[in-house]
Parts: structure tokens; sequence; C-alpha cells
């Protein structure tokens, strides 16, 4: 096995600057290594042939001094994010077909710097699930230990940077999609300030919600990642008009932090395990200068129920155009028009997108609009209020990122106690506000994370946060 | 929260998803679960709260009027299975 894939983001790109080794050496060692690993199903489709000529371009680019900032980089992308002439499938039976005829943005911007696109990572489908059990291409494995769950729904994306099967994959995050998975394998991940990273061809799920992001090694790697994919996008109509820092040099100041801890969520917290590795974490944090205040978010704990009202809300609305006629998944055995569109998602969707639309659907439904959808909107106010109060006087807030490490595969079939698992994350989305886990501990023999919520467009005080823990602790590095 | 057969309908109606016999009961269990779940909004009282659609105010963005071609015809024609001189083509719906 190649040393290269071992290698951080940071490292390759000073690596094949100074020429120690080249593009085509680290895509065919994380191709081979692709190979040795497929039982893991991180990915649902690899570009073999393709990345190895971009490779041999990108050689030339670096010998010619026409080197773009990751130029020859192998990267993979989450399988939700359109690239043009690519299948695109979303994890779903309903878009395995699909071959997208344009490009995200988020692809288009890394593909302009010079990342190698190496694969696309598997996911739960239509990034609805905890665990990568809802794919349609079969859940992917914890790399730590392949009985666990990686998480969910980036799952993919987190399992292949744990796994050395790319230092940096794409990702996304409705409700924890991107945290959740990162602190289940023991990796970096970070959802930016909603609006921050142009949705532009990411397949939509709760589009009020969905958000891209990164997964790395390290928050150094993420800062250098999140720079090249933030930015605003005409395309995109929520996307922010705001300047976009540099993540890379803000990780690395010396910065002061004021760090706000909800004191009452940790203390109802009810596994101790992950409390007193949180303790411990803001321990490190406070021994090093940063001051910690208790805050209240008095509102927190209606996260969850208002987040199962909106998404799904969002979902059924989002999910209607699949109807069989203009691309997806078609039925065969129809007669007439509504046979067509019935047939074709009964058949498309599975069971925990159903569940979704289903629930969605009937909170929109006559009669219980107010009941369900806009009471659950007057509660993200609140959220975002709580939010807004504790701002005032903090620089980041800092919870778990889940209650528990991973869970062995096939444990959960409630529905409600697989939502729970983005008890912690959920508020960050439902606020729009800029979020990341990092690796802290590990409880039963798996990691957890430390989750740092940020201001809106304070990505770069979080991420240096990050970057302090990580020069203090070595939980984030691979043993 | 308790789901009727009416309710099912009227959702499978609404949502152009079919309801078998088979999965309707652990489907109820899964939405009265998650519906009791959600129930617990009922605890606040949210009269004088205003809603929140959106979580960053001040988007919505408008590009100038200007014709696009980012996405070619033929090229999303292609994805359909059945299409005809650029038409897509659907079972009957006048007898």
């Amino acid at each position: 096995m190649s040393e290269l894939i071992n290698l951080s983001l940071t490292d390759q790109i000073i690596g094949l600057a100074d020429k120690s080794f080249s593009s085509k050496e680290i895509t065919d060692a994380y191709l081979d290594e692709i190979n040795n690993k497929k039982i893991l199903n991180c990915f649902i489709s690899v570009f073999e042939e393709e990345s190895k000529e971009k490779a041999l371009l990108a050689d030339k680019n670096i010998a010619n001094n026409k080197a773009r900032p990751l130029e020859g980089i192998p990267i993979a992308h989450k399988d939700i994010f359109c690239i043009e002439d690519k299948k695109t499938t979303c994890g779903s039976k309903m878009l395995s077909n699909f071959i997208s005829p344009y490009s995200s943005e988020v692809f288009t911007k890394l593909d302009s710097v010079g990342a190698i696109t190496i694969g696309k990572t598997n996911m739960d489908e239509f990034a609805m699930g905890s665990s990568n059990e809802t794919s349609f291409y079969g859940n992917v494995l914890n790399p730590i230990n392949e009985k666990f769950s990686p998480g969910g729904s980036s799952g993919g994306s987190a399992a292949a940077v744990r796994a050395n099967l790319c230092s940096f994959a794409t990702a996304t995050d409705t409700g924890g999609s991107i945290r959740q998975p990162a602190s289940f394998c023991g990796v970096t991940g970070i959802k930016p300030t909603y609006g921050r990273v142009s949705r532009w061809g990411m397949i939509a799920f709760a589009s009020s919600l969905d958000q891209a992001g990164v997964v790395t090694k390290n928050a150094q790697d993420a800062a250098l990642a999140l720079k090249y994919i933030s930015g605003f996008d005409q395309k995109d109509s929520t996307s922010l008009n705001e300047e976009v820092k540099d993540f890379q040099k803000e990780v690395n100041l010396n910065q002061e932090h004021v760090i706000g801890v909800p004191k009452d969520l940790i203390e109802n917290m009810k596994n101790n395990q992950v409390r007193d590795s949180f303790n411990e974490a803001i321990s490190v944090l406070e021994k090093d200068g940063a001051k910690i205040e208790e805050i209240n978010l008095p509102h927190i704990e209606y996260s969850l129920p208002a987040y199962y009202v909106i998404a799904p809300a969002e979902c059924s609305a989002n999910l209607a155009r699949y109807d069989g006629i203009r691309f997806g998944h078609r039925s065969d055995d129809v007669s007439s028009l509504e046979e067509l569109y019935v047939n074709s998602r009964t058949e498309g969707f599975g069971r925990e997108v159903k569940n979704r639309i289903f629930i969605g659907t009937f909170c929109l439904s006559a009669g219980y609009y107010d009941a369900f959808y806009n009471k659950a909107l007057k509660i993200r106010n609140l959220i975002k209020g709580d939010f807004d109060e504790a701002f005032r006087k903090v620089s980041a807030i800092a919870m778990p990122t889940c209650s528990s490490s991973s869970f062995e595969l096939g444990s959960i079939s409630d529905p409600v106690e697989m939502y729970e698992q983005d008890i912690y994350t959920i508020p960050a989305n439902l606020a729009g506000l800029p979020a990341l886990s990092i690796p802290s501990g590990k409880v039963d023999n798996m990691p957890v994370g430390l989750q740092l919520i940020g201001n809106y467009l304070e990505e770069g005080k979080i991420l240096n946060l990050a970057n302090k823990f990580q020069k203090l602790t070595d939980f984030h590095e691979f043993k | 929260m308790k789901i009727t057969k009416q309710d099912l309908k009227n959702i499978s109606l609404l949502s152009k998803i079919k309801i078998d016999d088979e999965t309707s009961s652990s489907l109820v269990q899964d939405l009265e679960s998650i519906l009791t779940m959600v129930n617990k909004m009922e605890e606040l009282d949210t009269s004088k709260v205003n809603p929140l659609i959106h979580p960053i105010e001040n988007t919505q963005t408008l590009r100038e009027d200007k014709e696009k071609k980012d996405i070619k015809r033929d090229k999303l024609q292609e994805l359909s299975k059945e299409k005809d001189s650029g038409f897509y083509i659907t079972p009957k719906v006048i007898e």
C-alpha cells in the first residue's frame, strides 16, 4: 500500500508542488485502494480510466508551472451532485438510469481548480437517513469496524476519507448528514452557513435546510477545501452574495474564543460516556485559553419535532418532480397517465423516502397545515432567536455531535429512534448556521465528535477553534 | 395521534404513491410514532410568534432577464424513456 494515501490534503498539495510525487502516483494508489476496499461499498461509481488520464494531464500542468490550486488531487463527490454525462443516482432506484445533462456548481468549481473526480460516493436515498441503510445500492460499512454504521446520509463520503480512499470528499447536510457520519467515522466535516455554497445541481431534499460542505481528515484541510466550493452563484436564488474569506489563512490565526456551552442540554444527556468525553474536550480548549460561558437554548428540544415537519413537507414538494415522464424510473406496467405517475413513484422510491413524503403530504394537507407546518415554522423562529441571543455573548457554541457513538448496522428499526440521531445537529440547519464536527474521543471503542456551531458567515472562527483542538489532541489521527 | 384508513387513502392519493395492504399496518405504526413525536410542538404557545420560512432573509436575488442555454433540450429529452419528435409520450389522457 502506498503511503501517499495516508497523507492529508494539505500535504498532498505540498508534495505535488515540490514534485516529491506525481498526481499519477496518488491517483493510482487511491484507485488500487478503492479496489482493495470494495467491501466497504463507499462508492456508487468509480471513474478509473478518466481519472488516470486527468492525472497525466495534471502532471503536465505541474511540470509546465501551470498548476491550479487543487491540480491533480483526487477527490470524491457525494452522488447527490450532478456531473454532466455521469450517472447521478442520489442513492435511489428512481435515478438509477439518470445521466445528468449538466453539472453542479460544486463540481464545476472544483473541476476548474484542477481536482480530479475519482468517483461518486454512496449515500442514504435522497439523503434521507442517518445510517446509510436506506441506499438502494446497499449500505456502506464503517471502516473502523465493519459491523457498524458509518452514519448518514453522507456515509460514503465520511467512510471514504476514513478508509484513505480520498483525502477530501464533498457532502451535504440537511439535518446532520455531514456532521453525524463525520462523528461516526472519526473524520472532520463542516456544513457552512446556509447559502454559502451554491445548491445548483445538488439534488434537492429540503431546500431551506440543504447545504453542501466537505469531509476531510482535519480542520486545516476542511478550511482549504471549503474555500474552493464557497461563493455567490447567480444560478441559486438563495446563494449569499457575501465575500468569502480565506478560511485557510483564518484557520491558523491566533484568535480568542468565547465558547458557549448549553448547560441544560449537556446535563440532560442520557449517555454519560458521551457527556464525559464532551466535558473533557471542553476542558482541553479551556486550558488553552478559551473562555467558557454557560448559555441557554430554551427551545432546542423542539428542534426535532419542528424539523420532522419542515423537512418532510419540503421533501414531499421537491420529490413531486419524479413523475416517470421526463427523467427517472418509469414503470412498464401502465395503462393510464395516473398509473404512470403512481406506479413509477411506488416502484422508484424506497420505504424511508416514502415515509417522509407521506408525513410531508399529511402535514401540508387541508386541515393540518396550520397545526403542523405553520407551527413548525414558528418554532423555527424561536430556535433561531435562541441562537441570536447566545451569539451576543459567545463566538462559538459547543455540544456533542451525536448522543452516542456508531451503532451496529441493522440495530435500529424504529424510525423515531433513528431520527433522534440528529437531535444535536438539526438546530444549526433550522437556523442556517455553520457547524462542524471533529473527532474528540472514543466511546465503546468508536469515535465521537465535538460539534462547534458558529455565527452566520463565521466558518473561519469555528475552523480556527477546531484547528486549535487538533493541535492539542490526536483524536483526528487515524491509528 | 391516530392515522385512520381514510387518512391513508388521502395521503396515497395526494402523493401518488400506492399503499398496499401488506405494508399499511407497519406504515400506520411508523407514521403514528413520527406524528406523536411531532406533537411535542403543542407544548409551546406560539400565538405571538411569526413563522420563519427561510433561515436567511434578503436572499432570493434575481438575475438579469437574459436567455441562457445552460441545459440542452436534446440532452434533457434523451433521459426520457418515451419521446417522439421533441415531445414526451404518456398514455392517452383523452378517450
